[in-house]
């Protein structure tokens, strides 16, 4: 017998690989049969993958190989936040007042709706709040993958992205803020339930800001060349990533942050609009496919009347918001309706904020992800379908004549 | 039956003028037209805006005036109502004859039944109309006026194409012409020039067959760089592409009507066939070269500049300009010349500084809304 082998030997070298290889080809598959034999978003085939593959029915994937893959969902979550960022136009804010009104209405009142059902059903106080200002948020990565698959352009598409960079500011400021109170909660001194959330938000700006600087320096050596700055933006946000965890501070408030100063302070214009398109996609059907993995269909079993409510209390709120201020913003109500709709999709982003929590105290993160992760099965599958529908329905999406969405 | 010819005061004038809607995310075009014609159908405001055969496009014309300040200052207020509502949508509005890198196949078709119908007759072509011109409305007391008119106004065709150019960048190139947007009229089976019909009878005699046939239904299917408007009681200029500022759209329609009367008053010469002869060459040139390119007389049968064609024009027309008072356009006109600069050379000179499409679009969106 010879020391060398050549052969194998188990555990298999490279395993991560070919894990991350066959994420991707299962939720590709699972996207295609969804397309194409039940007419239903692409998105909603990579979460039902997620969710065959992982723990909670076949434990083909389970929870040490969904950490392995973390790395990849904070890099996508980065690349959509940033992605969305860009596409938070100040200067928007200032010339339709009412587009601000409404989200800041959407956004309180479907916090304080799910905030009161949640204390209804007895939950408590900070729980609640945390978890009503989860509700806020609408998931970008959903509508962002909508948008692509459809090639939906049009007012109401603008308006949806602008509300939904919006509410996620808004969701993301409280939620850190609430970090504050469930310090208390766990008997912490206050000096660290002020210093933590300022740490956090101020922290996070910064590092955008800093991640901004070097884009625009790096854009102004490169010059105006599409790829190259495609390149350099890819390799900018996977760093900010990197240096937001090991800093502790919110990746997702650092890409947002990088996103809003490249859209907003980028006075000579260095960067460009890149597209991510391609290149992005790869992180996208693997991060839908690992949220998939992440849901538990028990929680629906145990708290599945209270992911119901949520879920109702939630598009209330939103709906409400967004009427009440339609006739100042020049819309008309059908329109108002379509846009709450499109706002529906809850995912990733929730599944992240609870774990942020997890990571402070434990038995925090899994009191409050009992509560919302219920939410987040019903909207992770129904959400991506009425985004759909809706820019379908507004007829800004490319498959459908605008003849026939009129009717 | 024929085409009745509505008689209007001769030399009045309105202009058209066809737009793009931009996104201020990346400046491609952007699908808006129906929400933003829906905010401003609540409003009150002067001139006329309407749809275009696609979604990212915008036309808005002016009443019929007669003089070039009236014109303008009306222009001005279509163009800050469009704009005002624009910006509630996060839109941008620009001028130009074709945006730099738009792709057509990504056009939509503005859903209207006519609009429709023009897509199914010429497939993409349609969608490759998104191109965004002028046209300048003339008036004259009758028909045999117009067809008088359109002849001879055929000669200076090439000062509106070159003065106006703003179309040199499409689908991501730099197509070299100055003028790229007429090159996608040519397509179209029924462009180019009206016959060399005599008077209004022989016009209608013309019409009368085209319409038996079964070539055309109505006016609106000749799509010539000139054509007799009898409805409105116009000929209609259609070859200029749109300037990038409000400003130069008064001083092209001021050039026309100055034109004109030039043309109908002091008759420097009668409509020949000969015309025809080097119009096409005539429009090439224009199209490709702008005010760099050559000219060739059919009367004189002179080889020549078009900038000394236009500035040796320029000294004829002078007095009507004066007499209309439009002295302003005429100066606008000069110094252009003297520059030897249009739009396109001022989006090509925008190119070569920024480096990238977008930031020409994003200038000239600028320059579009500048007071």
């Amino acid at each position: 017998m010879d020391d060398v082998s050549f052969l194998p030997t188990f555990p298999l070298a490279a395993a991560n690989m070919m894990l991350v290889g066959a994420v991707l080809l299962c939720g590709l598959a699972a996207g295609q049969v969804f397309v194409r034999f039940l007419r239903l978003p692409r998105i909603t085939g990579f979460v039902a993958a997620g969710l065959l593959l992982g723990p909670a029915v076949l434990n083909l994937l389970d929870q040490s190989m969904l950490d392995e893959l973390s790395i990849f969902v904070d890099i996508s979550l980065g690349l959509i936040l940033f992605e969305l960022g860009r596409r938070l136009d100040l200067q928007w804010l200032t010339r339709d007042r009412w587009l601000l009104a409404s989200s800041v209405a959407e956004s309180l009142l479907s916090f304080l709706l799910v905030f009161a059902t949640l204390r209804l059903f007895n939950v408590g106080g900070v729980y609640a709040a945390t978890a009503a200002a989860i509700a806020m948020a609408t998931s970008p990565a959903v509508i962002l993958m909508i948008m692509h698959d459809r090639r939906a352009k049009g007012a109401l598409t603008e308006r949806l992205l602008a509300l939904t960079a919006l509410n996620n500011v808004f969701a993301f400021l409280l939620i850190t803020l609430l970090f504050g109170f469930v310090h208390l909660e766990y008997k912490a001194n206050w000096v660290k339930a002020v210093a933590h959330p300022l740490y956090l938000i101020f922290g996070s700006i910064v590092l955008g800001y800093l991640a901004f600087m070097i884009a625009r320096w790096l854009a102004r050596w490169l010059g105006k060349r599409e790829e190259a700055q495609f390149v350099m933006l890819l390799g900018l946000i996977v760093t900010t990533v990197g240096f937001a965890i090991s800093f502790k501070l919110s990746v997702l408030l650092a890409l947002l942050a990088f996103g809003v100063f490249v859209k907003n302070r980028d006075r000579d214009h260095s960067l460009m609009a890149v597209e991510f398109g391609p290149g992005a996609q790869f992180f996208l059907v693997v991060l839908f496919v690992i949220t998939g993995a992440g849901l538990q269909l028990s929680e629906l079993a145990v708290a599945g009347a209270i992911g119901a409510a949520f879920v109702v209390a939630r598009a209330a709120g939103k709906l409400v918001g967004i009427t009440m201020f339609a006739p100042l913003s020049g819309l008309t109500q059908e329109k108002a309706v379509l846009l709450t709709v499109g706002m529906m999709p809850m995912s990733a982003i929730a599944v992240v904020m609870v774990q942020g929590a997890s990571a402070l105290y434990p038995e925090f993160g899994a009191r409050l992800s009992a509560i919302v992760l219920s939410a987040v099965v019903i909207l992770e599958l129904v959400g991506p379908l009425a985004t759909q529908w809706a820019l379908t329905r507004a007829g800004e999406t490319e498959a459908t004549r605008p003849a026939e969405a009129r009717t | 039956m024929s085409l009745e010819f509505t008689k209007s005061d001769a030399f009045t004038m309105g202009v058209e003028l066809e737009l793009m809607i931009l996104s201020t995310h990346d400046w491609d075009l952007m699908r808006g037209a129906e929400d933003l014609l829906a905010l401003i159908a609540k409003l009150q405001h002067p001139g006329d805006i309407k749809p275009e055969i696609t979604e990212s496009m915008i036309e808005i014309s002016t009443s019929v005036h007669r003089g070039y300040h009236e014109m303008l200052a009306e222009l001005v207020a279509i163009r800050d109502t469009v704009l005002t509502q624009a910006q509630r949508r996060n839109l941008a509005i620009s001028g130009g004859g074709a945006h730099p890198f738009q792709h057509w196949s990504e056009q939509r078709i503005f859903p209207k039944e006519r609009f429709f119908h023009l897509h199914e007759m010429y497939g993409y072509l349609a969608k490759q109309f998104t191109v965004f011109g002028q046209h300048i409305h003339i008036g004259v007391t009758s028909g045999d006026d117009a067809v008088y008119l359109a002849h001879a106004m055929s000669r200076y065709i090439p000062h509106f194409i070159a003065l106006s150019a703003s179309s040199p960048f499409s689908q991501g190139i730099d197509t070299a012409f100055d003028s790229s947007r007429l090159n996608n009229i040519n397509a179209f089976p029924l462009s180019g020039t009206m016959p060399f019909v005599r008077d209004w009878a022989e016009f209608n005699a013309y019409f009368d067959t085209m319409r038996d046939l079964k070539v055309v239904e109505s006016m609106k299917d000749f799509y010539w760089d000139i054509r007799p408007k009898p409805e409105f009681g116009t000929i209609e200029i259609r070859v200029c592409d749109t300037p990038l500022t409000v400003a130069k759209a008064a001083t092209l329609g001021a050039y026309a009507q100055a034109l004109a009367r030039h043309i109908m008053i002091d008759r420097p010469h009668e409509p020949s066939i000969d015309l025809y002869r080097v119009y096409g060459f005539n429009r090439f040139t224009a199209c490709r070269y702008g005010l760099q390119g050559g000219f060739i007389d059919a009367y004189s049968r002179e080889r020549r500049g078009l900038k000394e064609d236009i500035a040796a024009t320029l000294d004829a027309v002078a007095p009507h300009f004066r007499e209309l008072g439009s002295g302003e356009a005429l100066a606008a006109i000069v110094a252009s010349l003297e520059t030897g600069q249009n739009d396109s050379g001022w989006l090509r000179e925008n190119f070569r500084k920024h480096g990238a499409l977008s930031d020409v679009v994003r200038l000239q969106s600028q320059l579009w809304a500048q007071p």
